[in-house]
């Protein structure tokens, strides 16, 4: 008898040991299958991309990329890409400074209007400015035909003038937030021993704000190079990569040399990547923390406040500008032509079914992107394996990676078995919810930096398994950090191009690609008023996300989408 | 037939390294039913660690854990029959004070009415009678602290694991906490694990105390073993302050229950309360303030009276403290009722009264690794 007590707890031993084993190891069974969802999505394409540039009809090649710099139209496009991106990291931040300073130290009265301005860029896709440029300075455009200027502005100034204003939040946010973060006790300190204001921002505020303005830099870049729409409508017969790539497929069907440019593209992003993420990690005087200190402005000298006050109101009225032209364009049948009022271009039905389009995927993103950001964030700060920051980066990578490599990599990853899902709506939505799916971990993981782990163990040690835990706590705390992923997701894959570009099929039209189409054939009254419903959208998803990030102390990030 | 012998829990052989870093060097401990056992030692002794592997959040490295006579070693948290109440309290956020001490019986899937019964019977165990409703945040901390400890209590757990529960209260409501614990604890008759670095929280709420330096045990007793005979010099000076004198055992009376040891001052004549001691032995004598005596007489020479120097002197009301030198070194006296005493002034000259009861470190014995 006793010898079958014995049997009898062993064998209830091994079942034990086996549900014990299952319980400690769940949530690496989770972050495995995420972690292949990443690969298959995010790996995979861009794996593809660079096997493609690699490799001809006879195996492994270097001919593409000797192509690529033997003909002057191909290398010429990568030094122009890195040009504009150059120049438009160098304006950024001079104006991105002027704004920030001026919100931060300048005139009350002058901060909160300077703000909006500024941030106003976010509630629209970048290409709205290639819209408006034409619009006022085109062929026929506005300003062209009111001074009668010979004038034209598919050109470098075009491509140059549409991105600085595109990316003028995310220069002036991350600066702003600098300043902010400077004691301003120092400023007062050097002012206290007799330094002239131009003397302090020389030798204070610049050298103490330099890793930060360096990091925007670098973020400015990185998007500049990336961004498809402005140089492609713009661009004329400048050469860019990343036009360029998309043309080699869809004009020459050349896969190889898009890759090639593809691989060229990416690289400088990579770089910029990994220093920033890994060698400027930590480095920064941010010398405040938490909210800054309540002190009264000091005047500012009229050497300092002029200039940059000249520079900010001036391109701030190139953002207000831009707006109201293509509210207008919306309602008038040609801005500056023939200024009937008209809602044909607003009632337009393929701008409509083109929105309706965009809002079903962009739900669709939305909602899969959600779950999936929430999911990694917990295996990424909960999970016991090896690699989780391998997976971290791997998931907050597709927001460095330029939209149309990642468009690339899609149509030549997925239209062949094993994963046949090119044509479909499904592999827009997929490309997006990969893509966009850094801010959603980033929401997870600060939200589950400040949800103690003492929680989860404290369910599970009152007998709640790895699921119950997950579903009855985690779930329902991290629900902020779900919304912010979702609308973000929502807002980006709203007015993302470059990439859904390549996965749309005929007759079935996203609003970011019918804007792109009908602004390459003139249609700009049509263009602006599908622009303007696409603003409408984001603009009521941005103030309910700010309303939960303000009701939940969320901290989101601030990055922009293109 | 065993029964009445088995330790609730037992911890065999434990050993835990994070890395490579070893916290936990071979931990073997029972610990008796309906008994408080402390497990107290500087921060980074690894005591958390020892209570983790008890409620199954941390696995040990190897070793075993018994609870009640069966191996829990494999176990995960969720099949165990141990409850936790957290340092932080961990109470869930999004749930009501009811449903946070009914989250477990839900889980066991309990009847509702049942679950609102034992809810208001735990809550009235703790005079938070209809508070049921109320949202985390808006109770105090210290009724935070009671949640969680009737939490832990809802299931009627075999062991109850304390993870420094107080150290989030002001001192005042530390002690009254304190109180309320051991008296629900007796009164449930739970075994309990309590882990703390306050030695003197320890030393007023366990039955035995466990005391861990550097992942070993240095030693398991009750607060009167622990406080009056330090099995080495680490646990002597855990608790309280202690002047340590060395000195060789000359002769032992067994008679008069008398040993005479010789220390560099001379002579003292010591009771005998040890059977581990033998002449010839040299040792540590563990002499604590509070038992020496400060007097005038300078001049008369007494047996174990040492003669020597006020220092200088603290007075803080209901004790004074002094530091007399004698020869080159300093010892610490506490005069307590210093008003009846009378006060002993800087450069005075003074005696100091060893007592007859001294415990005696042996040699080997002042430090285990």
């Amino acid at each position: 008898m006793a010898e079958g007590v014995i049997e009898g707890i062993q064998s209830r031993d091994l079942w034990y040991q086996f549900r014990a084993f299952f319980s400690r190891n769940l949530v690496n069974v989770f972050a495995g299958g995420l972690f292949a969802l990443l690969a298959i999505f995010l790996l995979y394409p861009i794996i593809s991309v660079l096997v493609k540039s690699l490799w001809g009809e006879d195996g492994f090649t270097l001919d593409y990329y000797a192509e690529f710099f033997s003909y002057n139209f191909y290398y010429w496009s990568l030094i122009n890409t890195l040009i504009l991106g150059t120049s438009t990291m160098v304006i950024l931040l001079i104006v991105g400074f002027c704004f920030a300073y001026l919100t931060t130290k300048g005139p009350m009265w002058l901060r909160k209007p300077l703000k909006i301005t500024a941030l106003l860029p976010l509630a629209a896709p970048p290409y709205i400015f290639a819209i408006s440029l034409i619009t006022l300075f085109g062929r026929n455009g506005f300003i062209t035909n009111l001074f009668n200027l010979n004038f034209n502005i598919y050109s470098w100034t075009g491509v140059i003038t549409a991105q600085c204003l595109a990316f003028l939040p995310l220069s002036f946010m991350m600066i702003e937030n600098v300043l902010n973060s400077l004691n301003p006790s120092l400023e007062e300190t050097a002012s206290d021993m007799g330094a002239t204001e131009f003397k302090i921002v020389r030798s204070i505020t610049i050298p103490l704000a330099a890793p930060g303005i360096l990091k925007a830099g670098l973020l400015v870049f990185v998007m500049t190079i990336a961004e498809f729409g402005n140089p492609a409508i713009l661009g004329g017969r400048t050469p860019f990569l990343a036009p360029d790539a998309y043309l080699a497929i869809t004009g020459e069907g050349d896969f190889n040399m898009a890759s090639v440019l593809s691989v060229v593209l990416i690289t400088p992003c990579v770089l910029i990547f990994i220093l920033h993420n890994y060698m400027l990690k930590g480095r920064g005087y941010t010398t405040i923390v938490g909210k800054p200190t309540a002190v009264e402005p000091r005047e500012m000298t009229p050497g300092i406040k002029i200039p940059f006050m000249i520079i900010s109101i001036g391109v701030g009225m190139m953002v207000l500008l831009s707006f109201g032209v293509i509210l207008l364009g919306s309602f008038v049948k040609i801005v500056g032509v023939d200024n009937t009022f008209v809602m044909d271009h607003v009632l337009n039905t393929q701008s409509n079914i083109a929105i309706w389009n965009s809002i079903k995927v962009s739900l669709g993103a939305g909602i899969v992107g959600a779950i999936v950001a929430i999911l990694l964030s917990y295996v990424i700060m909960r999970g016991r394996f090896p690699g989780r920051q391998f997976m971290e980066m791997v998931a907050l990578s597709g927001f460095a990676l330029p939209g149309t490599v990642i468009g690339i990599g899609y149509i030549m990853a997925f239209n062949r078995p094993p994963f046949l899902l090119t044509g479909g709506i499904l592999i827009i939505i997929l490309n997006c919810v990969f893509r966009f799916l850094a801010v959603g971990v980033e929401a997870g993981i600060s939200k589950l930096h400040q949800i103690s782990i003492e929680i989860e163990e404290a369910s599970a040690d009152l007998g709640a398994d790895f699921l119950t835990v997950f579903f009855k706590v985690v779930l329902p705390l991290m629900f902020s950090a779900f919304i912010v992923g979702f609308i973000y997701t929502f807002m980006t894959t709203m007015m993302s191009l470059s990439s859904v570009i390549f996965l749309v099929c005929p007759g079935f039209d996203l609003a970011s690609v019918y804007i792109y189409l009908t602004a390459q054939l003139g249609e700009l009254g049509l263009a602006s008023a599908t622009t303007i419903k696409m603003i409408a959208i984001v603009a009521i998803s941005l103030g309910v996300l700010k309303i939960i990030a303000k009701k939940t102390g969320l901290e989101v990030s601030k990055k922009q989408g293109a | 037939m065993e029964t009445q012998e088995t330790p609730m829990v037992e911890l065999r052989d434990i050993y835990k390294s994070f890395g490579d870093v070893e916290v936990l060097k071979g931990i073997s401990v029972e610990i008796n039913k309906g008994e408080l056992l402390t497990f107290v030692g500087p921060s980074g002794c690894g005591k958390t660690t020892l209570l983790r592997i008890v409620g199954g959040l941390t696995p040990a490295t190897s070793g075993k854990v018994t609870l009640d006579g069966e191996d829990i070693t494999p176990l995960p948290p969720n099949m165990r029959n141990t409850k936790m109440v957290f340092q932080s309290y961990a109470l869930f956020p999004h749930m009501t004070v009811a449903k946070n001490i009914g989250f477990g019986l839900k889980l066991q899937k309990w009847p509702k009415e049942k679950i609102d019964r034992r809810v208001e019977e735990l809550l009235s165990l703790v005079y938070m009678e209809g508070l049921g409703d109320r949202t985390i945040d808006r109770i105090s901390g210290g009724q935070q602290q009671r949640v969680a400890l009737v939490r832990a209590l809802a299931l009627e757990p075999k062991v109850l694991l304390l993870d420094e529960p107080l150290s989030n209260l002001d001192a005042n409501l530390r002690v009254v906490m304190r109180e309320e614990i051991k008296k629900i604890q007796k009164r449930l008759q739970v075994t309990s694990i309590f882990v703390t670095h306050d030695q003197y929280e320890a030393m007023s709420i366990s039955d035995r105390l466990l005391v861990l330096h550097e992942g070993v045990i240095q030693q398991i007793g009750s607060p009167t073993e622990i406080y009056e005979e330090p099995a080495n010099e680490f646990i002597a000076s855990f608790v309280g302050y202690v002047n340590f004198l060395e000195g060789t055992i000359d002769t032992i009376d067994k008679e008069a229950c008398t040993l005479a040891v010789s220390t560099e001052y001379g002579k003292l004549e010591i009771a005998l309360e040890q059977d581990d001691i033998k002449a010839g032995d040299e040792g540590l004598l563990v002499i604590r303030p509070e038992t020496l005596t400060l007097s005038h007489s300078y001049e008369i020479e007494q047996r174990n009276t040492f003669h020597g120097t006020v220092e200088s002197h603290m007075y803080a009301g209901n004790l004074a403290k002094y530091t007399v030198n004698i020869g080159d070194r300093k010892i610490i006296v506490d005069q307590y009722d210093p008003k009846d005493a009378g006060l002993f002034m800087e450069k005075e000259k003074v005696s100091v009264t060893i007592p007859r009861s001294i415990h005696i470190l042996k040699k080997k014995a002042r430090s285990i690794r």
